[in-house]
Protein backbone atom coordinates (compact mmCIF):
# COMPACT_ATOMS: atom_id res chain seq x y z
CA UNK A 1 0.00 0.00 0.00
CA UNK A 2 1.83 3.11 -1.13
CA UNK A 3 1.63 5.57 1.99
CA UNK A 4 1.55 8.86 0.07
CA UNK A 5 -1.91 7.47 -1.14
CA UNK A 6 -3.42 6.59 2.18
CA UNK A 7 -2.72 9.94 3.66
CA UNK A 8 -3.54 11.86 0.58
CA UNK A 9 -6.83 13.38 2.28
CA UNK A 10 -4.76 14.33 5.34
CA UNK A 11 -2.46 16.48 3.40
CA UNK A 12 -5.30 17.79 1.30
CA UNK A 13 -7.04 18.96 4.61
CA UNK A 14 -3.37 20.54 5.84
CA UNK A 15 -2.88 22.63 3.03
CA UNK A 16 -4.58 25.55 4.34
CA UNK A 17 -2.75 24.96 7.76
CA UNK A 18 0.51 25.18 5.82
CA UNK A 19 -0.63 28.08 3.06
CA UNK A 20 -0.84 30.32 6.89
CA UNK A 21 2.20 29.28 8.05
CA UNK A 22 4.11 29.81 4.54
CA UNK A 23 2.11 33.63 4.61
CA UNK A 24 2.59 34.07 8.00
CA UNK A 25 6.44 35.18 7.11
CA UNK A 26 7.22 37.73 4.53
CA UNK A 27 4.65 38.82 1.80
CA UNK A 28 4.41 36.03 -0.74
CA UNK A 29 3.11 36.35 -4.50
CA UNK A 30 1.57 32.56 -5.31
CA UNK A 31 3.95 31.69 -8.10
CA UNK A 32 6.47 31.20 -5.15
CA UNK A 33 4.19 30.17 -3.19
CA UNK A 34 4.40 26.73 -5.58
CA UNK A 35 8.48 27.26 -5.72
CA UNK A 36 8.45 26.78 -1.89
CA UNK A 37 5.84 23.84 -2.08
CA UNK A 38 7.07 22.34 -5.31
CA UNK A 39 9.64 19.78 -3.44
CA UNK A 40 7.86 19.46 -0.49
CA UNK A 41 4.54 16.51 0.08
CA UNK A 42 2.80 19.66 -0.53
CA UNK A 43 3.11 19.97 -4.01
CA UNK A 44 0.15 21.57 -5.29
CA UNK A 45 -1.06 23.88 -8.88
CA UNK A 46 -2.67 27.09 -9.31
CA UNK A 47 -5.96 25.46 -9.70
CA UNK A 48 -6.20 24.75 -6.37
CA UNK A 49 -4.08 27.40 -4.70
CA UNK A 50 -6.08 30.08 -6.10
CA UNK A 51 -9.67 28.70 -4.72
CA UNK A 52 -8.00 28.20 -1.35
CA UNK A 53 -6.36 31.79 -0.98
CA UNK A 54 -9.80 33.17 -2.51
CA UNK A 55 -11.74 31.41 0.66
CA UNK A 56 -8.73 32.25 3.46
CA UNK A 57 -9.48 35.77 2.46
CA UNK A 58 -13.03 35.57 2.43
CA UNK A 59 -12.61 34.63 5.68
CA UNK A 60 -10.50 37.37 6.53
CA UNK A 61 -7.75 35.10 7.10
CA UNK A 62 -4.84 36.44 5.00
CA UNK A 63 -5.55 39.63 2.75
CA UNK A 64 -2.89 40.77 -0.26
CA UNK A 65 -1.77 43.76 -1.87
CA UNK A 66 -1.15 44.67 -5.08
CA UNK A 67 2.46 45.18 -5.68
CA UNK A 68 4.06 46.14 -9.11
CA UNK A 69 6.63 43.98 -11.10
CA UNK A 70 9.10 44.63 -13.68
CA UNK A 71 7.13 42.04 -15.74
CA UNK A 72 4.11 42.50 -16.28
CA UNK A 73 0.88 43.33 -14.69
CA UNK A 74 0.49 44.24 -10.93
CA UNK A 75 0.83 40.65 -8.58
CA UNK A 76 -0.85 40.07 -5.42
CA UNK A 77 0.89 39.55 -2.34
CA UNK A 78 -0.70 37.81 0.24
CA UNK A 79 0.08 38.28 3.87
CA UNK A 80 -1.54 37.18 7.03
CA UNK A 81 -4.48 39.09 8.80
CA UNK A 82 -4.17 39.04 12.63
CA UNK A 83 -7.39 37.02 12.45
CA UNK A 84 -5.30 34.87 10.62
CA UNK A 85 -2.42 34.77 12.82
CA UNK A 86 -4.62 33.77 16.07
CA UNK A 87 -6.49 31.39 13.77
CA UNK A 88 -2.86 29.60 12.97
CA UNK A 89 -1.58 29.76 16.71
CA UNK A 90 -5.07 27.85 17.41
CA UNK A 91 -4.10 25.06 14.50
CA UNK A 92 -0.38 24.90 15.91
CA UNK A 93 -1.59 24.33 19.24
CA UNK A 94 -4.21 21.92 17.90
CA UNK A 95 -1.22 20.00 15.68
CA UNK A 96 0.89 19.41 18.59
CA UNK A 97 -1.53 17.70 20.30
CA UNK A 98 -2.28 15.47 17.72
CA UNK A 99 1.01 15.04 17.32
CA UNK A 100 1.54 14.49 21.13
CA UNK A 101 -1.11 11.67 20.88
CA UNK A 102 0.01 10.21 18.21
CA UNK A 103 3.68 9.75 19.74
CA UNK A 104 1.53 8.16 23.16
CA UNK A 105 0.39 4.99 20.91
CA UNK A 106 4.06 4.49 20.74
CA UNK A 107 5.73 3.49 17.10
CA UNK B 1 0.88 25.81 -41.31
CA UNK B 2 -1.88 26.37 -38.28
CA UNK B 3 -4.64 28.18 -37.65
CA UNK B 4 -4.14 31.06 -34.95
CA UNK B 5 -6.73 32.23 -32.79
CA UNK B 6 -6.50 35.62 -30.72
CA UNK B 7 -7.48 36.01 -27.04
CA UNK B 8 -7.33 38.13 -24.61
CA UNK B 9 -6.28 37.12 -20.63
CA UNK B 10 -7.09 39.48 -17.85
CA UNK B 11 -6.76 42.64 -20.41
CA UNK B 12 -3.47 40.80 -22.37
CA UNK B 13 -3.53 39.57 -25.71
CA UNK B 14 -2.38 36.10 -26.75
CA UNK B 15 -2.39 34.53 -30.29
CA UNK B 16 -2.69 30.64 -29.62
CA UNK B 17 -3.25 27.83 -32.09
CA UNK B 18 -6.11 26.86 -32.50
CA UNK B 19 -6.47 23.26 -31.11
CA UNK B 20 -4.35 25.25 -28.16
CA UNK B 21 -7.11 27.74 -27.58
CA UNK B 22 -9.55 24.66 -27.50
CA UNK B 23 -8.52 23.29 -25.21
CA UNK B 24 -7.63 25.73 -23.06
CA UNK B 25 -10.96 27.31 -23.43
CA UNK B 26 -12.26 23.63 -21.98
CA UNK B 27 -10.16 24.10 -19.14
CA UNK B 28 -11.36 27.64 -18.04
CA UNK B 29 -15.11 26.66 -18.37
CA UNK B 30 -14.77 23.40 -16.65
CA UNK B 31 -13.12 25.50 -13.94
CA UNK B 32 -15.88 27.95 -14.05
CA UNK B 33 -18.42 25.02 -13.46
CA UNK B 34 -16.55 24.10 -11.28
CA UNK B 35 -16.47 27.30 -9.00
CA UNK B 36 -19.94 28.22 -10.06
CA UNK B 37 -21.25 27.89 -6.51
CA UNK B 38 -18.01 29.62 -4.83
CA UNK B 39 -18.91 33.17 -3.86
CA UNK B 40 -15.05 33.88 -5.08
CA UNK B 41 -15.83 32.33 -8.13
CA UNK B 42 -15.12 36.11 -10.33
CA UNK B 43 -12.00 36.15 -8.06
CA UNK B 44 -10.88 32.97 -8.79
CA UNK B 45 -11.17 32.99 -12.44
CA UNK B 46 -9.51 36.55 -12.67
CA UNK B 47 -6.53 34.85 -11.08
CA UNK B 48 -6.16 31.81 -13.17
CA UNK B 49 -6.54 34.04 -16.24
CA UNK B 50 -3.85 36.13 -15.00
CA UNK B 51 -1.20 32.93 -14.39
CA UNK B 52 -2.20 31.10 -17.38
CA UNK B 53 -1.20 34.86 -19.05
CA UNK B 54 1.78 35.24 -17.66
CA UNK B 55 2.86 31.84 -18.32
CA UNK B 56 1.41 32.34 -21.91
CA UNK B 57 3.99 35.57 -21.50
CA UNK B 58 6.89 33.07 -20.67
CA UNK B 59 7.04 30.90 -23.72
CA UNK B 60 7.12 33.99 -26.24
CA UNK B 61 10.12 36.27 -27.78
CA UNK B 62 10.62 38.62 -29.52
CA UNK B 63 10.94 36.11 -32.33
CA UNK B 64 7.84 33.94 -31.59
CA UNK B 65 4.31 35.91 -30.79
CA UNK B 66 2.60 32.49 -31.07
CA UNK B 67 1.77 30.23 -27.87
CA UNK B 68 1.91 26.53 -29.23
CA UNK B 69 -0.21 23.84 -28.65
CA UNK B 70 2.34 21.58 -26.73
CA UNK B 71 3.35 24.76 -24.33
CA UNK B 72 -0.76 25.47 -23.53
CA UNK B 73 -0.97 21.37 -23.05
CA UNK B 74 2.34 22.42 -20.71
CA UNK B 75 0.71 25.07 -18.71
CA UNK B 76 -2.52 23.38 -18.47
CA UNK B 77 -0.87 20.34 -16.85
CA UNK B 78 0.96 23.21 -14.71
CA UNK B 79 -2.10 24.77 -13.81
CA UNK B 80 -4.04 21.31 -12.47
CA UNK B 81 -7.27 20.97 -12.13
CA UNK B 82 -9.46 23.51 -10.56
CA UNK B 83 -11.14 22.74 -6.94
CA UNK B 84 -13.32 24.06 -5.30
CA UNK B 85 -12.29 24.05 -1.79
CA UNK B 86 -15.91 24.56 -0.38
CA UNK B 87 -16.18 21.12 -0.95
CA UNK B 88 -18.55 19.93 -3.81
CA UNK B 89 -16.01 18.99 -5.93
CA UNK B 90 -14.63 15.85 -4.37
CA UNK B 91 -14.68 13.75 -7.91
CA UNK B 92 -12.99 10.45 -6.99
CA UNK B 93 -9.12 10.64 -7.79
CA UNK B 94 -9.31 14.43 -8.97
CA UNK B 95 -7.02 15.59 -6.33
CA UNK B 96 -4.56 18.25 -7.63
CA UNK B 97 -2.59 18.62 -3.95
CA UNK B 98 -1.10 15.36 -4.49
CA UNK B 99 -0.23 16.02 -8.23
CA UNK B 100 3.45 15.38 -8.06
CA UNK B 101 4.75 18.60 -9.76
CA UNK B 102 5.64 17.21 -12.89
CA UNK B 103 3.17 17.25 -16.22
CA UNK B 104 3.54 13.74 -16.49
CA UNK B 105 0.28 14.03 -14.17
CA UNK B 106 -1.77 15.44 -16.17
CA UNK B 107 -4.59 18.06 -15.40
CA UNK B 108 -7.61 15.88 -16.62
CA UNK B 109 -9.27 14.22 -13.55
CA UNK B 110 -10.31 10.76 -14.62
CA UNK B 111 -12.04 11.07 -17.41
CA UNK B 112 -15.42 11.65 -16.42
CA UNK B 113 -18.12 11.17 -18.58
CA UNK B 114 -20.20 13.87 -20.14
CA UNK B 115 -22.89 14.53 -22.70
CA UNK B 116 -21.49 15.68 -25.80
CA UNK B 117 -21.75 16.22 -29.15
CA UNK B 118 -19.58 14.07 -31.55
CA UNK B 119 -18.90 15.63 -35.15
CA UNK B 120 -17.15 12.51 -36.01
CA UNK B 121 -19.27 10.21 -38.06
CA UNK B 122 -22.99 12.29 -37.24
CA UNK B 123 -25.68 12.40 -39.47
CA UNK B 124 -27.18 15.42 -38.52
CA UNK B 125 -25.26 17.48 -35.65
CA UNK B 126 -24.00 14.12 -33.80
CA UNK B 127 -26.41 14.36 -31.00
CA UNK B 128 -27.32 10.68 -31.51
CA UNK B 129 -23.65 10.15 -31.35
CA UNK B 130 -22.96 11.87 -28.08
CA UNK B 131 -26.03 9.93 -26.27
CA UNK B 132 -24.72 6.72 -27.91
CA UNK B 133 -21.30 7.01 -26.55
CA UNK B 134 -22.73 8.52 -23.28
CA UNK B 135 -24.93 5.02 -23.26
CA UNK B 136 -22.44 3.11 -24.45
CA UNK B 137 -24.60 1.83 -26.76
CA UNK B 138 -24.48 1.69 -30.86
CA UNK B 139 -25.59 4.68 -32.22
CA UNK B 140 -27.89 3.13 -34.25
CA UNK B 141 -30.05 2.13 -31.92
CA UNK B 142 -30.20 5.74 -30.09
CA UNK B 143 -31.11 6.90 -34.07
CA UNK B 144 -34.28 4.29 -34.32
CA UNK B 145 -35.38 5.83 -31.14
CA UNK B 146 -35.06 9.16 -31.80
CA UNK B 147 -37.11 8.52 -35.27
CA UNK B 148 -39.49 6.49 -33.24
CA UNK B 149 -40.15 9.03 -30.51
CA UNK B 150 -40.44 11.59 -33.18
CA UNK B 151 -42.91 9.56 -35.29
CA UNK B 152 -45.26 8.96 -32.44
CA UNK B 153 -44.65 12.21 -30.49
CA UNK B 154 -43.74 14.90 -32.52
CA UNK B 155 -42.45 16.66 -29.90
CA UNK B 156 -39.42 14.69 -29.92
CA UNK B 157 -37.82 16.67 -33.08
CA UNK B 158 -37.67 20.12 -30.47
CA UNK B 159 -36.13 18.31 -27.91
CA UNK B 160 -33.16 17.10 -30.54
CA UNK B 161 -33.23 20.75 -31.75
CA UNK B 162 -32.44 22.11 -28.00
CA UNK B 163 -30.40 19.10 -27.40
CA UNK B 164 -28.67 20.42 -30.58
CA UNK B 165 -28.26 24.18 -29.34
CA UNK B 166 -27.32 23.24 -25.12
CA UNK B 167 -25.23 19.88 -25.91
CA UNK B 168 -21.57 21.03 -25.63
CA UNK B 169 -19.83 19.93 -28.91
CA UNK B 170 -16.69 17.61 -28.15
CA UNK B 171 -13.99 19.80 -29.92
CA UNK B 172 -11.11 18.43 -28.38
CA UNK B 173 -9.59 14.93 -28.16
CA UNK B 174 -10.36 15.65 -24.13
CA UNK B 175 -14.02 16.50 -24.49
CA UNK B 176 -14.23 13.22 -26.60
CA UNK B 177 -12.68 11.48 -24.23
CA UNK B 178 -14.69 12.45 -21.47
CA UNK B 179 -17.88 11.99 -24.13
CA UNK B 180 -17.07 8.23 -23.54
CA UNK B 181 -16.00 8.55 -19.90
CA UNK B 182 -18.14 9.17 -16.49
CA UNK B 183 -21.53 9.34 -14.61
CA UNK B 184 -23.43 12.44 -16.68
CA UNK B 185 -23.75 15.17 -14.29
CA UNK B 186 -26.83 17.18 -15.21
CA UNK B 187 -25.86 20.23 -12.91
CA UNK B 188 -23.04 20.87 -14.87
CA UNK B 189 -25.17 20.55 -18.37
CA UNK B 190 -27.58 23.18 -17.22
CA UNK B 191 -25.18 25.71 -16.02
CA UNK B 192 -23.88 25.19 -19.18
CA UNK B 193 -26.86 25.71 -21.75
CA UNK B 194 -27.74 28.86 -18.93
CA UNK B 195 -24.15 30.33 -20.11
CA UNK B 196 -24.88 29.94 -23.70
CA UNK B 197 -28.62 31.34 -23.68
CA UNK B 198 -27.23 34.20 -21.19
CA UNK B 199 -24.32 34.88 -23.52
CA UNK B 200 -26.39 34.55 -26.76
CA UNK B 201 -28.43 36.96 -25.20
CA UNK B 202 -26.14 39.57 -24.40
CA UNK B 203 -24.46 38.91 -28.01
CA UNK B 204 -28.31 39.89 -29.87
CA UNK B 205 -30.37 41.15 -27.52
CA UNK B 206 -32.69 39.61 -29.21
CA UNK B 207 -34.83 38.76 -26.00
CA UNK B 208 -35.98 41.38 -25.03
CA UNK B 209 -36.52 42.80 -28.77
CA UNK B 210 -38.90 39.29 -29.24
CA UNK B 211 -40.12 40.45 -25.55
CA UNK B 212 -41.37 43.69 -26.93
CA UNK B 213 -42.67 42.93 -30.25
CA UNK B 214 -44.89 39.49 -28.21
CA UNK B 215 -46.64 42.54 -26.03
CA UNK B 216 -47.21 44.39 -28.76
CA UNK B 217 -49.06 41.62 -30.71
CA UNK B 218 -50.70 40.65 -28.01
CA UNK B 219 -52.07 44.13 -27.46
CA UNK B 220 -53.27 44.27 -30.84
CA UNK B 221 -54.75 40.63 -31.00
CA UNK B 222 -56.72 42.08 -27.82
CA UNK B 223 -57.72 45.31 -29.43
CA UNK B 224 -59.07 43.41 -32.70
CA UNK B 225 -60.59 40.82 -30.19
CA UNK B 226 -62.84 43.45 -28.58
CA UNK B 227 -64.00 45.08 -31.84
CA UNK B 228 -65.06 41.41 -32.81
CA UNK B 229 -67.38 41.03 -29.93
CA UNK B 230 -68.59 44.35 -30.10
CA UNK B 231 -69.65 43.68 -33.23
CA UNK B 232 -71.19 39.78 -33.51
CA UNK B 233 -72.85 41.18 -30.38
CA UNK B 234 -75.38 42.18 -32.30
CA UNK B 235 -75.89 39.09 -34.34
CA UNK B 236 -74.97 36.75 -31.44
CA UNK B 237 -77.67 34.50 -30.99
CA UNK B 238 -77.84 33.78 -34.70
CA UNK B 239 -73.99 33.12 -34.90
CA UNK B 240 -73.09 31.43 -31.67
CA UNK B 241 -76.36 28.92 -32.55
CA UNK B 242 -74.70 28.83 -36.35
CA UNK B 243 -71.26 28.29 -34.77
CA UNK B 244 -72.22 25.56 -32.57
CA UNK B 245 -73.80 23.58 -35.02
CA UNK B 246 -70.80 23.66 -37.40
CA UNK B 247 -68.20 22.88 -34.99
CA UNK B 248 -70.50 20.16 -33.59
CA UNK B 249 -70.28 18.73 -36.90
CA UNK B 250 -66.34 19.34 -37.16
CA UNK B 251 -65.74 17.66 -34.32
CA UNK B 252 -65.90 13.96 -35.04
CA UNK B 253 -64.74 14.93 -38.93
CA UNK B 254 -61.55 15.87 -37.44
CA UNK B 255 -60.84 13.12 -35.30
CA UNK B 256 -61.82 10.76 -38.22
CA UNK B 257 -58.65 13.13 -40.30
CA UNK B 258 -56.83 13.13 -37.29
CA UNK B 259 -57.26 9.27 -37.78
CA UNK B 260 -56.56 9.00 -41.76
CA UNK B 261 -53.39 11.75 -41.55
CA UNK B 262 -51.92 8.98 -38.55
CA UNK B 263 -52.03 6.52 -40.89
CA UNK B 264 -50.94 7.90 -44.10
CA UNK B 265 -47.91 8.99 -42.32
CA UNK B 266 -46.86 5.51 -41.35
CA UNK B 267 -47.21 4.14 -44.45
CA UNK B 268 -45.55 7.01 -45.99
CA UNK B 269 -42.50 6.16 -43.79
CA UNK B 270 -43.23 2.58 -44.33
CA UNK B 271 -42.65 3.27 -48.26
CA UNK B 272 -39.50 5.82 -47.53
CA UNK B 273 -37.65 3.01 -45.42
CA UNK B 274 -38.27 0.04 -47.78
CA UNK B 275 -38.61 1.89 -51.15
CA UNK B 276 -36.69 5.18 -50.57
CA UNK B 277 -39.31 7.25 -51.53
CA UNK B 278 -42.70 8.31 -50.62
CA UNK B 279 -45.47 6.55 -52.90
CA UNK B 280 -43.15 6.11 -55.63
CA UNK B 281 -42.29 10.42 -55.25
CA UNK B 282 -38.28 10.50 -54.77
CA UNK B 283 -36.40 12.03 -52.46
CA UNK B 284 -34.77 15.01 -54.36
CA UNK B 285 -30.97 14.18 -55.23
CA UNK B 286 -28.80 13.30 -52.75
CA UNK B 287 -31.00 13.34 -49.41
CA UNK B 288 -30.92 10.85 -47.71
CA UNK B 289 -33.87 8.45 -46.75
CA UNK B 290 -33.56 9.21 -43.06
CA UNK B 291 -34.17 13.03 -43.44
CA UNK B 292 -37.04 12.36 -45.39
CA UNK B 293 -38.68 10.84 -41.95
CA UNK B 294 -37.07 13.59 -40.44
CA UNK B 295 -38.91 16.18 -42.38
CA UNK B 296 -41.94 13.53 -42.72
CA UNK B 297 -42.25 13.60 -38.85
CA UNK B 298 -41.76 17.69 -39.09
CA UNK B 299 -44.62 17.65 -41.10
CA UNK B 300 -46.76 15.64 -39.23
CA UNK B 301 -46.23 17.18 -36.27
CA UNK B 302 -47.36 20.59 -37.55
CA UNK B 303 -50.41 18.86 -39.28
CA UNK B 304 -51.85 17.51 -36.42
CA UNK B 305 -50.88 20.07 -34.01
CA UNK B 306 -52.65 22.76 -36.52
CA UNK B 307 -55.51 19.94 -35.84
CA UNK B 308 -55.26 19.90 -32.45
CA UNK B 309 -55.71 23.89 -32.28
CA UNK B 310 -58.87 23.49 -34.91
CA UNK B 311 -60.31 20.83 -32.68
CA UNK B 312 -59.81 22.79 -29.04
CA UNK B 313 -61.05 25.89 -30.68
CA UNK B 314 -64.33 24.24 -32.30
CA UNK B 315 -65.26 22.63 -28.79
CA UNK B 316 -67.84 25.13 -27.47
CA UNK B 317 -67.50 27.30 -24.28
CA UNK B 318 -64.11 26.92 -24.67
CA UNK B 319 -63.87 29.79 -27.12
CA UNK B 320 -66.30 32.09 -28.52
CA UNK B 321 -68.61 29.58 -30.85
CA UNK B 322 -68.13 31.90 -33.86
CA UNK B 323 -63.89 32.08 -33.45
CA UNK B 324 -64.75 28.34 -33.41
CA UNK B 325 -66.24 27.72 -36.49
CA UNK B 326 -63.96 29.86 -38.64
CA UNK B 327 -61.52 28.40 -37.10
CA UNK B 328 -62.95 24.99 -38.08
CA UNK B 329 -63.88 25.98 -41.71
CA UNK B 330 -60.37 27.32 -42.58
CA UNK B 331 -59.02 24.17 -41.00
CA UNK B 332 -61.52 22.25 -43.29
CA UNK B 333 -60.76 23.94 -46.12
CA UNK B 334 -56.92 23.57 -46.41
CA UNK B 335 -57.18 20.16 -45.28
CA UNK B 336 -59.35 19.82 -48.27
CA UNK B 337 -57.18 22.09 -50.35
CA UNK B 338 -54.27 19.95 -49.48
CA UNK B 339 -55.52 16.53 -49.83
CA UNK B 340 -56.85 17.39 -53.02
CA UNK B 341 -53.36 18.50 -54.16
CA UNK B 342 -52.07 15.61 -53.09
CA UNK B 343 -54.40 13.16 -54.69
CA UNK B 344 -54.02 15.13 -57.92
CA UNK B 345 -50.19 15.76 -58.15
CA UNK B 346 -48.69 12.99 -56.94
CA UNK B 347 -49.99 9.64 -58.53
CA UNK B 348 -48.93 7.44 -54.77
CA UNK B 349 -51.06 9.43 -52.82
CA UNK B 350 -53.94 8.32 -55.81
CA UNK B 351 -53.04 4.49 -55.12
CA UNK B 352 -52.60 5.30 -51.48
CA UNK B 353 -55.81 6.28 -51.16
CA UNK B 354 -57.29 3.52 -53.78
CA UNK B 355 -55.11 0.82 -51.52
CA UNK B 356 -57.05 2.25 -48.07
CA UNK B 357 -60.31 2.18 -49.88
CA UNK B 358 -59.18 -1.29 -50.84
CA UNK B 359 -58.76 -1.93 -46.88
CA UNK B 360 -62.10 -0.21 -46.06
CA UNK B 361 -63.77 -2.48 -48.37
CA UNK B 362 -62.58 -5.67 -46.87
CA UNK B 363 -62.75 -5.08 -43.78
CA UNK B 364 -66.12 -3.89 -43.71
CA UNK B 365 -67.15 -6.91 -45.65
CA UNK B 366 -65.31 -8.91 -43.33
CA UNK B 367 -67.18 -7.28 -40.45
CA UNK B 368 -70.33 -8.00 -42.11
CA UNK B 369 -69.97 -11.24 -43.23
CA UNK B 370 -69.28 -12.43 -38.93
CA UNK B 371 -72.17 -10.48 -38.03
CA UNK B 372 -74.44 -11.84 -40.52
Amino acid sequence: MDPTEKLAPIRKGLLEFVILKIVAGDKVYVADMLKLLGPTEFATQEGTLYPLLSKLRREELVDYEWQESDAGPPRKYYKLTAKGRTQLSTLNDYWKNLNRTLAEFGN
Amino acid sequence: MQKVVSISLNGNSYQLEEPGYEQLRAYLERADSRLKDSPDRAEVMADLEQAISEKCRATLSPHKTVVNTVEVERIISEMGPVESPDGKTADAGAEGATASSGASQGFTPPPRKRLYQIREGAMLSGVCNGIAAYLNVDVTWVRLAFVLLTIFTGVWIVVYLVMMCIVPVAYTAEDRAAAFGMPFNTEELISRAKKNFESFGHQYRWRREWRRQQRHWNRQFRHMNEQLRVATANAAPIASGAGRVISGVLVPIAAIVNAVIFVAFILAIFSLVTQHSIFGWDLPHHMPWWVGIVGLALAYSVIASVLRIARHSSHPGSYHPGWGALYGLLWLGSTVLLFWAAYTFFPGVHELVDQLMWAANLTATTISETIV
